[in-house]
């Protein structure tokens, strides 16, 4: 029998950690029932493996590059005691001090977060990825190391854990093995929060060591702050993308809708996930489409930032999210509009409009909303004169977590759905309880080495199943079926998983936003607006 | 008289201790919003809603259930609801743990007041006519004894489970084991001492009769060890994480279901901007070391430079 991985291993085994093996993983539902059929995890290549430090998984998230000299390592411990200092300090770290002291020093280690966590479940409950496993090496390392326990009392303690090159590059890998669904949080009688010192300890290495996936800071909010979008459109790029969405809307439903940018004095200043201008311009052209028949007065705004909702600092760093939440309130200041409204994007919601909350001040204070209460008025006020039988077709929501259960919108999407969808179906759980796409925190966005991989295999099963779930009795390839996810990077996620395990091509699932259905169901727009063939 | 001055010195520590933590959790800055939905204090929302799902939130008037809020922690509190509905195994014994602690201190709530009973003249007793010093007579005796017999089945249970169950042996270190193992001598104890020397709690009446008088009272040998071990502990507690009854408001009432939006003009508002004049000093290529949050946010850092 295979050893049983300790929280001290993290410093002292060799090699791998853990194998992410297909035997281990839990068992899907049918049609994907067969073992045989699981795509599994790629090994990485020789060159790969010689570069990236992948001793927690086999998995590299990061990329971090394995130092080459006993100083590198010696440097690299240094820095992150120094960056855990300042983590734990009033003066660096005031935007999350008090909660994370209160998830340290408080937990009882009663493991009641670990099955409500579907990466550690699913995984086939490997030890490294339980909720409680990394948030306890930091414990550990802070009482062993920060408040220098000795060696009898540290054993007391259970503060075994080596400070080395190898504990602190698994940490760091290993904050990456986590969505930040806070799902783990929301079952600890305490009210220890798991996810919070994951985020932590993501900040630590971005902002103290200048670690983080390119996705999300080089690629991600560097390019966000210096081009314009995480996506790397600058706002040249973005009047062309307008000129093909008008074309493309036009094309679809013969209606010449212009898209506002930069209408000062408009009412809504509608902030869009970039993401959606490139892969999915069909959300942006049925919000124009809705927001254009309800009479709304919006813009979009063409500044460098601004028209790009998303926030990646939310994950990985303060300092960045700040800047970013500022660029937005900016456009939105310059533009003199009464309010900022999020589109379908989950994260851009907790960013914009919970955590961020307290970064914005003064005349950068400006109201901010959420685009799906608006949405639902619009649809349940009957102010666009909708048909509900030309959605006869099977739907589930996927609740992002980012809008559910951290920002507590959770019924509007559902009173727009009921009264759309006559086939509607919830997965099982759902609202708050919700699991997961599986591509929270960046993952949908990030593909280092495997990772992308792990991140479909692993990360997203649960949701792999739950999609599966709603749909059983429908799985011929001849319905239509249509997962709807109000947020652009479970979009990408969803996409990605049923990309993986052929599911549009084999059984019909689709998938696409909320404004989509909302879209689809205008009876002044002939046929549908859905495109089923879109892969 | 040693067991009365350590037992002052022990509740001093105990208090101190308490009030030190309790200082340094409420000490800390106001943080950026992480709350988790539901949160308890929205109205009509029970499913997990916010005012975020209300048009124009911003401008409307923001109301909260306090009530609803205090109802839901409380449930928390005496039922461990959470634990209930996911881990009843776990909570078959953790719950008689707690319920035997919260007895505890009802029984010593009960035993005050029986002392201040008796020392205004009054008998405390089974056979006194008056039939309020009855009931906390019988108050006395039933939740000390429930509390000793629901404390070692809880603690004896946590104790097994600990060691038998590797999800929870693999987290527990030595410190958890004799913070247990001391809980449970001390239920132990109390149940002795309550059989052998002092079947009606008169004796420990006298203690804390002693406690407020100053005057020391006559004390068996199993009743000495169990308020010897009960001072010892009270004094040790507040270092320890068993004080997460503390933490607990804060994680719910300050975290958790800490919604409050940074409206302009706003006393949050004032708090956020304070914080935020304050220097950064982290020291990522793409943080300006020395600069405020304020001057951070103006700038895009440093971003050719090589973050990694």
């Amino acid at each position: 029998m295979k050893r049983r991985i300790t929280l001290k291993d993290i410093g002292t085994l060799e090699g791998q950690m853990i194998d992410n093996q297909k035997a281990g993983l839990s068992a899907l539902p049918a049609p994907l029932d067969n073992p045989d059929d699981e795509p599994g995890i790629k090994e990485l290549t020789a060159s790969q493996k010689a570069k990236f430090d992948i001793s927690l998984d086999g998995v590299s998230a990061i990329g971090l590059v394995k130092p080459q000299t006993r100083e590198e390592e010696e440097e690299f411990v240094k820095k992150f005691i120094s960056g855990l200092k300042k983590l734990l300090s009033k003066e660096n770290n005031w935007t999350f001090l008090q909660p994370l002291m209160l998830s340290l020093e408080n937990c009882a280690k009663c493991q009641n977060c670990s099955d409500a966590c579907p990466i550690y479940t699913e995984s086939g409950r490997q030890e490294i990825y339980r909720p409680t496993y990394r948030a306890e090496v930091l414990r550990r390392i802070i009482r062993k190391h920060l408040k220098k326990e000795g060696r009898l009392l540290s054993r007391f303690t259970g503060s075994d854990i080596d400070l080395n090159y190898k504990t602190i590059a698994r940490l760091a890998e290993l904050s990456y093995r986590c969505t930040l669904c806070r799902r783990c949080a929301q079952s600890c009688p305490i009210g220890v929060d798991n996810g919070l010192i994951t985020h932590e300890i993501r900040k630590l290495f971005s902002q103290e060591m200048g670690i983080a996936p390119k996705e999300l800071h080089q690629l991600g909010t560097v390019q966000h702050l210096k081009v314009g979008s995480s996506t790397g459109t600058s706002p040249k790029a973005l009047a062309s993308f307008i000129g093909f969405i008008e074309g493309e809307l036009e094309e679809r439903t013969g209606k010449s809708i212009k898209l506002p940018v930069d209408k000062e004095g408009a009412d809504i200043l509608l902030l869009h996930n970039a993401g959606e201008f490139i892969s999915w311009p069909e959300n942006i052209e049925a919000f124009a489409l809705i927001f254009n028949a309800a009479g709304i007065d919006w813009t979009l705004s063409s500044k460098l930032a601004a028209y790009d909702a998303v926030n990646y600092g939310v994950w990985y760093d303060d300092v960045q999210l700040a800047r970013i939440a500022a660029r937005h309130a900016q456009a939105a200041k310059d533009l003199k509009v009464n309010r900022m409204m999020v589109g379908e994007c989950g994260h851009a919601h907790k960013a914009m409009l919970v955590v961020s909350d307290r970064v914005l001040t003064g005349d950068l204070n400006i109201p901010r909303e959420s685009a799906i209460p608006l949405l639902e008025d619009i649809v349940i006020n009957d102010r666009i004169k909708l048909d509900p039988g030309k959605n006869r077709f099977p739907v589930t929501l996927h609740d992002p977590c980012n809008l559910v259960r951290l920002s507590g919108i959770v019924e509007p999407q559902r009173r727009i759905i009921r009264k759309l969808c006559p086939d509607f179906r919830e997965m099982e759980p759902h609202g708050v309880d919700n699991y997961c796409c599986g591509g929270g925190s960046g993952f949908a966005i990030m593909d280092n080495a495997n990772f992308a991989d792990w991140r479909d295999i692993v990360a997203g099963r649960m949701k792999l199943k739950q999609i599966l779930c709603a749909f059983q009795n429908v799985m011929s390839p001849e319905v239509h079926k249509y997962v709807c996810a109000p947020c652009s990077n479970c979009k990408g996620m969803i996409r990605d998983l049923l990309a993986r395990y052929k599911l549009t091509e084999k059984h019909g699932i689709h998938y696409g936003g909320l404004v989509d259905l909302i879209a689809n169901a205008m009876v002044d727009i002939k046929g549908q607006f859905i495109n089923w063939e879109a892969p | 008289m040693w067991l009365l001055l350590l037992t002052y010195a022990c509740l001093l520590i105990f208090i101190a201790g308490i009030t030190w933590r309790t200082y340094k959790y409420a000490s800390l800055p106001v943080h950026l919003r992480w709350e988790l939905y539901p949160v308890a204090h929205e109205i009509g929302k029970a499913y997990g809603g916010s005012y975020l799902e209300e048009l124009d939130w911003w401008h409307r008037p923001r109301k909260i259930n306090l009530l609803g809020e205090s109802t839901v922690f409380l449930r928390e509190i005496i039922f461990f609801r959470e634990y209930f509905h996911s881990n009843r195994r776990y909570w078959s014994f953790v719950y008689p743990f707690h319920l035997g602690l919260f007895l505890l201190v009802a029984w010593l709530v009960t035993l005050l007041a029986g002392s201040i009973l008796t020392l205004s003249g009054l008998s405390v007793s089974a056979t006194t006519a008056n039939a309020w010093l009855q009931i906390v007579y019988y108050c006395t005796l039933i939740s000390g004894i429930a509390a000793f017999v629901l404390g070692i089945f809880g603690t004896i249970g946590l104790l097994v489970k600990r060691s038998l169950d590797e999800d929870l042996r693999n987290y527990t270190a030595p410190i958890d084991y004799f913070n247990l193992a001391g809980i449970l001598l001390i239920f132990l104890t109390g149940l002795l001492f309550w059989m052998i020397e002092d079947p009606s709690f008169s004796a420990a009446r006298g203690f804390i009769q002693g406690l407020i008088t100053s005057k020391p009272s006559a004390t068996g040998p199993l009743i000495t060890i169990t308020i010897m071990l009960s001072a010892l502990f009270l004094a040790y507690m507040p270092f320890t994480r068993m004080v997460h009854y503390v933490a607990k408001y804060f994680t719910y009432h300050k975290v958790r279901w800490d919604d409050e939006p940074n409206k302009p003009g706003s006393g949050l508002e004032k708090k956020l901007q304070a914080l935020l004049d304050q220097p950064a000093g982290w020291s990522a290529p793409h943080i300006q070391a020395g600069q405020s949050w304020v001057e951070q946010v103006r700038s895009n850092g440093a971003p050719d430079k090589a973050d990694k």
